[in-house]
Formats: structure tokens, sequence, C-alpha cells
């Protein structure tokens, strides 16, 4: 067992989870003599443990698949050939479905994007001025927005609600794009004032005396150093803001402006499609944006998150 | 070594709180620091100063909101159950459940109360305020001057639900519960009746004289036009009860208000509908305003549709919603004045309230009481800022600092704090952002689950009411039931499978399917959180669901049933989803604990002969506390928040059986304006949390550290 688990050493205590994604290092083995051959050296025990594994991973991807199936076939194919295969495959499923949802996915990024954007440029300006300049009552108020971790989104979404009304904000997406900047600003801050609190003074003595300003050393010495904090952050914010639910459903209430996420959900009440294919077919559509942002962004996401919590 | 992990998991954020990490070193200005007692109470002066400056800047967007123009609201001890404007806004009847009719001038002022022997159902005042008809369930029509003395009142066999009187008081129309319309002169002689022999309670009056018209709406949803000798001009359909109608002074266009939540604009001269709003419940009450002079005379301005919704909705001449005023209870009678200048709406809680049209309009008026409630709001959150800091300053070592050295030196700390003044200006924008969007919400939510909440409407202290009613409701009771089920199975959901999963594929030998398993369970993970419930709906359909459908293919065709429409499987069901439970991030999450751990410390552990199980227990469960503690604090705080789980699946049905406390304020919000009730319960919910995260970070760390 050793021998499989070797180069993983023990300078795992910098992150927690973030490694059970570097993928990469298991590549290093993959095509070792003798690991095409592994299956057919199986023990009971690991007989055992793959076919658990095969069971679990069948019954997990049931809902996906039958997503998938159903996405292809029209109201006839359904009630009428319930366990039979597309036939024939109903791509236009995928059309009809697409017009139904592009203008939401819009909406979404839209609004994801302006908040995440925000919340990156002014969490790592206030990080930085957290981590870097020294000013009276400092770690009060830091203290103060920590402090805000505390506070779960049910308690402020009554009062948020009535405070867009008062504001003559509501069914704006600026009722989303606000609170979302807001709000993900607190744990942005963090992430980001510990990693600039780990660059090293002397980079920014040696702007200071090459004779930068504040503003400059910032933005060319303190962010590109920061770039993969940023990134993480910022596929944080993305992930959480898309999948957002509650809060689009209560100040937003015109279908034309309404998120993706919501706006599935009034498929038949709101957009006036019945049949079912379609409606699976824009429920696979929706998910797109956030397979892009997966294939690159995953190993952000799980160390944001873990990093977030962690932390807290 | 892999200790080391949980080293930053173990921090507490108390720890932060009371954190013992050096200020920022001196002001490097100490040069200037002097002593002195009498700037401590200048300092405090400009510090509350800059708070208050602040929170007003805060609060500046929200002081120009529009109270809806209200003129002002005479809150009744019982129902006001009728409510009318004369024409020209100067004379508001209000009629309530406990027998009396008062009439109150524009101002609010009471000129007279009027006494009949049962409640008032029904009130019409004509334009110039000279004649008011009176329906009372005491079974009596009364016909008043404009001074409040009784000209005559006339009895039918059931009592009288509503009234209306033609704008020079020549003829008087009423109906009663015996199913009869009465029509009558000023004289009181009975002009006609007749027994139409199905409810009716929507009447309403035009033209004058000999020219007076009868609009007559019945519960079989017809709507009748008589003349003054009972002969029928016109009559129409519509497909519901008719509740309510008003038409306007030349009989050009009737509104009716019908019982499932629609107002139609009908053509008065042909019956022809000219368009619908749709309210959410019934339509209790309708009122029409048109010209009243000028080149479009009589055309239509605006109407007014109360609903049992609890709104009001002003609409304009071609139906659309121009204003909505929220109150706290279902709307039971409005009323515009002829011009639709002034709006009179009465409810069940009893409130009548009188408002400008204009103002409302435009937003530009603000009652004083409202804005005082406000700058109470507003001092009572300085306030707590206030103690909050002056208990941040005496308690906590940063703050002890900062107080300390302001002491010696307050010269010193406004010298360094105008020398950092780029910090601050950097970091204002987040602070602006976050007292806005977080902090004040979180205080606002704070007060007002103490309060009846209508915002815009009024805002009144109740104590704990808000609090015992909750006490008493079923809904939110079985919902905390449920909160505490969802809470249980979703920590074990989330602490076996992925857990166990984890750990299969850390045994794997093979790289290569230890890297091909992971990636594959952690695909899911791109499906939006909202559409795993909908698949999951259709695979519970009852008509074409997967479920039954494999239910049936396996011949177990009793077990199918509507999964969420049966009580005893409800729960279970929304439990169901996602079966395997293998939650992509817990395991992602668990996995890199495991690989994290030291090859050194398993080594041992095979020299020594522990078999896997065994060095499951005593090895990788404690070293991965970290892993654990956060997860489970994670799946605590979203499942006491459960509501898209709910809300998309079954909506809380059947009955109460799958209500969560989410939900429950969602629809006290939403759908009952009851923003009270709602702010309350997220605050139980937040202390809730609160206790959950104190409990899970003592608790578990202390054993983390005991196994450390």
């Amino acid at each position: 067992m050793a021998t499989v688990r070797d180069g993983q050493g023990s300078e795992g205590a910098a992150a927690v989870a973030v490694r059970g994604e570097s993928g990469a290092t298991a590549e290093q083995t993959l095509f070792a003599p003798g690991s095409a051959f592994a299956l057919l050296r199986l023990t009971g025990g690991q007989f055992l443990l793959y076919a658990i594994l095969l069971i679990l991973l069948i019954v997990t991807f049931i809902p996906i698949v039958y997503l998938i199936a159903l996405s292809l076939k029209d109201n006839g194919q359904i009630y009428g050939r319930f366990w039979s295969m597309p036939d024939p495959y109903r791509w236009e499923n995928f059309a009809l479905g697409s017009l139904a949802i592009w203008r939401a996915v819009l909406n979404s990024i839209l609004t994801s994007g302006t908040s995440t954007a925000a919340t990156v440029v002014l969490a790592s300006l206030s990080g930085y001025v957290f981590a870097r300049h020294r000013f009276p009552g400092k770690e009060l108020i830091y203290t103060g927005i920590l402090a805000l971790l505390m506070i779960p989104p049910i308690l402020t979404l009554i009062p948020a609600y009535v405070l867009i009304l008062n504001m003559r904000l509501e069914n704006t997406y600026w009722a989303l794009i606000l609170p979302w900047t807001s709000g993900g600003q607190v744990f942005a801050l963090l992430l980001c004032r510990s990693f600039f609190a780990t660059l090293p003074e002397e980079f920014f003595d040696a702007a200071r005396i090459d004779g930068a300003s504040e503003l400059q050393s910032f933005a060319q010495i303190a962010v590109p150093l920061s770039a993969p904090i940023l990134v993480t952050v910022a596929v944080v914010r993305l992930v959480t803001t898309y999948n957002q639910f509650m809060w689009p459903l209560v100040v937003i209430s015109s279908p034309k402006k309404q998120v993706v996420a919501v706006a599935l959900t009034q498929f038949t009440s709101e957009i006036g499609v019945t049949d079912l294919g379609p409606q699976m077919a824009g429920y696979i559509l929706a998910s797109i944006p956030l397979v892009v942002l997966f294939s690159f962004g995953m190993r952000h996401y799980v160390r944001g998150l873990t990093a977030g919590g962690l932390k807290a | 070594m892999g200790l080391s992990t949980q080293r930053p998991s173990n921090k507490r954020l108390f720890s932060l709180i009371s954190s013992d990490k050096p200020l920022s070193q001196g002001s490097g200005l100490s040069g200037l620091r002097r002593a002195g007692k009498t700037v401590l109470f200048r300092r405090a002066a400009g510090a509350l100063a800059l708070v208050a400056t602040i929170l007003l800047a805060v609060a500046l967007p929200l002081s120009a909101q529009s109270p809806d123009g209200q003129l002002w609201d005479r809150p009744a001890t019982s129902r006001v159950q009728a409510v009318a404007v004369s024409g020209d806004g100067m004379f508001v009847a209000v009629g309530s459940r406990d027998n009396s009719l008062r009439l109150f001038d524009e101002s609010g002022k009471l000129l007279w109360p009027f006494e009949a022997e049962n409640s008032i159902l029904g009130v019409d005042i004509s334009p110039d305020g000279k004649w008011l008809a009176v329906a009372s369930e005491d079974r009596f029509v009364y016909l008043l001057d404009g001074e409040g003395n009784v000209l005559w009142r006339f009895k039918a066999a059931r009592p009288m639900n509503n009234a209306a009187v033609a704008g020079d008081g020549s003829l008087i129309a009423a109906t009663s519960d015996d199913l009869s319309v009465y029509v009558l002169d000023r004289e009181r002689n009975l002009l006609w009746q007749k027994e139409l022999g199905i409810g009716v309670r929507a009447v309403d009056v035009y033209g004058s004289g000999e020219k007076a018209r009868v609009v007559l709406g019945s519960d079989d949803g017809l709507i009748t036009i008589y003349n003054r000798e009972g002969r029928e001009l016109l009559r129409t359909w519509l497909d519901y009860s008719v509740e309510s109608v008003s038409v306007t002074p030349n009989g050009a266009r009737i509104l009716a208000g019908a019982g499932d939540g629609s107002a139609i604009l009908l053509n008065g001269a042909n019956g022809n509908h000219i368009w619908s709003f749709p309210a959410e419940d019934t339509v209790t009450s309708v009122s029409l305003a048109s010209n009243r002079s000028g080149a479009l005379v009589g055309a239509l301005v605006g109407a007014l549709v109360g609903s049992e919704d609890g709104t009001a909705y002003l609409l304009d001449a071609d139906g659309s919603v121009t204003h909505r005023f929220r109150q706290e209870s279902e709307v039971l009678s409005v009323a515009l004045s002829a011009d639709g200048s002034r709006l009179a709406i009465g409810t069940v809680s009893g409130s009548a309230g009188y408002y400008d049209r204009a103002a409302a309009l435009s937003g530009a008026a603000r009652s004083s009481a409202q804005r005082q409630r406000t700058l109470f709001a507003l001092l009572g959150v300085i306030a707590l800022l206030v103690l909050a800091a002056v208990w941040a300053a005496r308690n906590t070592a940063a703050g002890q600092q900062v107080w300390q050295r302001s002491a010696a030196g307050p010269i010193g700390v406004l010298q360094s704090m105008w020398s950092a003044r780029l910090s601050y200006l950097l970091i204002l924008p987040t602070l602006a952002l976050l007292l806005t969007f977080n902090y004040y919400p979180a205080f606002s939510g704070l007060y007002h689950a103490f309060t009846e909440w209508s915002p815009g409407v009024r805002t009144e202290w109740v104590g704990l009411a808000n609090f015992q009613s909750l006490m008493e409701n079923r809904f939110f009771l079985s919902g905390f039931r449920n909160a505490a089920i969802l809470v249980v199975v979703s920590i074990a959901k989330t602490m076996t499978m992925p857990l166990l999963v984890a750990e299969f594929i850390f045994n794997l030998r093979n790289r290569f399917s230890q890297y091909w398993f992971r990636t594959l369970f952690v695909v899911p993970i791109v499906l939006p959180a909202v559409v795993e419930i909908l698949v999951w709906n259709n695979i519970y359909d009852p008509a074409i669901g997967l479920l039954n459908e494999s239910l049936k293919l396996v011949g177990l065709e009793q077990l199918t049933r509507v999964w969420y429409g049966d009580a005893r499987v409800a729960l279970g069901s929304i439990i169901f989803i996602g079966v395997p439970w293998v939650n992509a991030f817990a395991l992602l999450i668990f996995y890199g604990g495991l690989i994290s751990i030291s090859n050194e410390i398993i080594d041992a552990s095979l020299v020594d002969g522990a078999s896997t199980w065994r060095r499951f227990w005593s090895i990788d469960l404690p070293l991965l506390m970290g892993q654990v503690k956060l997860l489970l604090i994670l799946n605590f705080i979203n499942a006491v928040q459960t509501f898209e789980l709910v809300f998309l699946t079954t909506g809380g049905g059947p009955g109460a059986s799958t209500y969560t406390p989410a939900l429950e304020l969602y629809y006290k919000a939403m759908r009952m304006d009851r923003m009270g009730i709602a702010s309350a319960i997220g605050m139980i919910l937040f202390f809730i949390i609160l206790a959950g995260t104190v409990i899970n970070m003592r608790f578990v760390s202390s054993s983390t550290e005991y196994e450390a």
C-alpha cells in the first residue's frame, strides 16, 4: 500500500483538501509498467471495493442518464414507450429549450459576473489595506466585518428585501448585483487578507524606494502575485451566485429579468413550455456555464470553500 | 505531522475576536501625544458624530421612500367592513363591525358617529356628501343626511348587506341576505323589489332623478342594469360570482370584482369586457373614478380594487397597476373619490386608511409618525453600535489597546487617522456596502421581529406577540420538527456515504482507478442545485416518473403512489432525493484529508499489524476531525435554512407535513405580507444557528485537541 502512495509527502499540512484534486500527480504512474494489468491481479478485498464503488457510481448517475434520455424524447415517446431508448433522437428539443432559457442564462451570467468582478476588486483592495496598512481601529473594523460570517442569510432575507423595495430597486439587476457584491466580500476579504499578509515585505519596500505609489504597488505587485487567490474567490462566488435561488425568487418578479435557477422552475407557468423533452434539454443547457467553470476551476472551488470554512 | 492540518481549523472565530495579535505598532507620531481629560469628551462626541454621519448617509436613500401617501389612519376596534368617500374627497364614511358608522372629514377629524343595532355591512355616500345609505346586519337600510340624522329606515327579512344611493338622493338601492334587492325613493316609498333567489351583495347606482339606474351583481355571475321602475335594461354574465360592482356617474363603464380574484371592466352600453385585472385572491370591493370636468368628462381615470390577498390595487384606465397599497390583513372595502384623487381602504384588522393618490404615486408624502419611527429605529441602531464599540473597547485586547492609546494621546490618534486617510478611503466602498446590505438588514431584522411590520404603511411595536403567535402556528411547529429531522438526516448523509466512498477510493491499489473513480463521483457537481431537485421531481412524478415506472416493471405495482401527495411518505421522499448521497464536495474534502495523512503514520500502523478497520477508527477518523467539523457546521447551517428542497417539491404539503421554518418565513413574508412574523422566524433560526455553531466549535475542537 505504501508503495502506491509514495510521492505524497508530508507537506500536505499546507492545504487540506486541495491536493485531492491535483490529478496531475496521478498521471506519473498511469502508464507505469504493470498498471494496465492491475485489474487482473485483484484480490478478494479489492474486488469488493470495486464492486461497491461501481454500484454507487451507477446509482449516482441514474438521474443524470434519465435527464439526458428524457431530453432526447418527445412526449409521445415518453408516455408511449417509457423504457425504450430515444428513437428518433429529438435534437430539436435542445433548440426549443435554449429558446426558452437563453435569456435567463444571460441574466445569470450578467449578474453573477458583475457582482463577482466587483467583489474581487473591492475585496482585494480592502484585503490589501488590512494586510499592509496601519491605521487606528484596524483590527476592530476587521473583527466587525468577520462577525458577519455568523449572520445567516435567512435573518437578513426579509429586511434586505424591504431595503430593496425602499430603494425602488426591486425587479432590477441591481437588486441582485449589489447584495451579492456586498455579501461575497466578507469571505473574499478573509482569503485576500491572509494571502497578502504572506507576501514578503521586501517587494513593497523595493517598490517604494523606486518611487511607486501605494496604488501602484497594489496594482503592479500585489495583484499579479495574488492571482491564484483572486481566481479562487472568483470561482467560488460565480458558482455560489449562479446557484442562488431564494433571493432572486424574492426580488425579481419579471420573467424577462429572472435568473436561470428560478426560471427553470417556472418553465411551465411563465415560459409556457409544457413538453418534457425541451424542459429537460433546458436543464442540461443551464448546466453548461457550470461545466465550463468547473472544468478549469474545480481545484480553486474546493480550496476556496475549504479555506473559507476552516479559517472562519 | 499531519496534525498541523488541523491547526487552522481549531481556531475559533471568537479567538479571532479576542485575539492577542499585536495591533499596528504605534502611530509614528507619538511625539505629539498629549494627555487631557477634556479632550476625552470631544473624542467621544466626535466618534458619535462620525457613526451618526455614516448611518445617516446609509439611511438617506431609505428616508426617500413613500409611505403610500397616507393622509391618516384610524385603527378601529373591529373589522372595517364598509368605507365610502364623497365625490370631492371631503368626507369619508367608515362602517365597522362594532355597529358604528363614523364620518370623518378630509383631515381625519371625526364629524359624527352613528350607531346601528348591529354591524355595518355597506355604506354609500352621495358625491356632495348630503346623503348616506347605510346597510346593517340589524336588517335595516338607513338613509342619513349630511349631519348624521336618520331620515328613515327600511326593514328586510334578513340583514341588509349593501346599499347605494343616487347622486341626488332620489333613489336608494339595498341588497339583503334574503336574496332580494329593494329600491326606494327619497321618501321611503318602495319603488320596486325583486327576489333573485341567489346571493346578491354587489350594487351601485348611477344617474339621478328619473334617469337613475341600478347596477346589480349576483353570485351566479349575472350583472344586470335596471331602470327606476325595475325594468331590465342590460344583462351580462361573468364566469364567477360577482362580489362587488362600481359604475361611473354616466354609466359608461362598470367594474366588477369577482370571486376568482379578477376585476373586470365592462362597457355599460353593451356589456362587453374591456379588460380584466387579476388579484391574488377574491376581490372584495371595487371603486371607479372618472373625469369630472374638461373635454373628457366622464372618461375613466382610475380604479381601486381591494382583495382578500391583503392589497388594494390602484389601476389606471387601462387596467395596469399604478400602485399597490399593501395592508396587514385582508382588504374588505375600498372607495375612491369621484375624481380618483383620494382613496380609502378598510381592512379585517380594523384599520381604515385614507390616502392621497398623487402623493402615493410621487412618493413625496410621508406622515410624521412614519418619520418618527424611522428616526427611533436609527437612534436605536446608533445606540447599539455605540454600546458595541464601548464593549469592544473594554473587553477585547485590540479594543483596549486602542482605548489606552487614545486615552494617552487623542490628538495623536486623530493625527494618525488623518495620515492614514488613504487607508480609510480605500476600505470605504467595502464598508459602505457591508453597512447597507449586511449590517443594516441584520439589525433591522432583529428589531422588526418585535413589530407588526407593513413596510411603507406602518410599523408597530408588539413585543413578543409575534413569537407567541408562532408558538400556536401549526405550520411553524411542524416545520420545526421537520427541520430537526432534516438536520439530523443531512448530517448523517454527509458523514457516512462520502466518507465511506473516500475511504474506499483511498484503499484502491490502482492509481488509475483511484483517479477515475474520484473524478466520476465529482461530475454531478456541475448540475445546478435546482436542476437536481427538478430531475428528482420528475423521477417521483406519479403519472410518468421513473420510480413508479420501475416499481411497475418489477411487479410491485401496489407500492406505487403519489410520492409527494401522501403525508406519510412525503418527507421521506424529500430525504431520499440524491440517493446514494455521495456529495461531491464532502467527498473531495474527506479524500483530500485522507491523502494528506503522512505515510509514516500509516506505515507504522501496518508494521504494528493494524487491520484496515482498526486504522480507520484509530488513525483516519481522528485525523479527519477538522474536515468532519467543517462539514458538520456547513451542513447544519444549510439544513436549518432548508428552503428550495421543500419549496420546489411539495411546497410544504400535504397539510403541514413537510413545512420547514424557512418555507413558512417565505410564505408569511411574500404571500401574507406579515414581515414582522417573518422577521421573528428569521431571528429564531439565527439564534439556533449561532448556538449550533458555538457548540460545534467547542465540542468538536476540544475532542480534536484531545486526539491530537
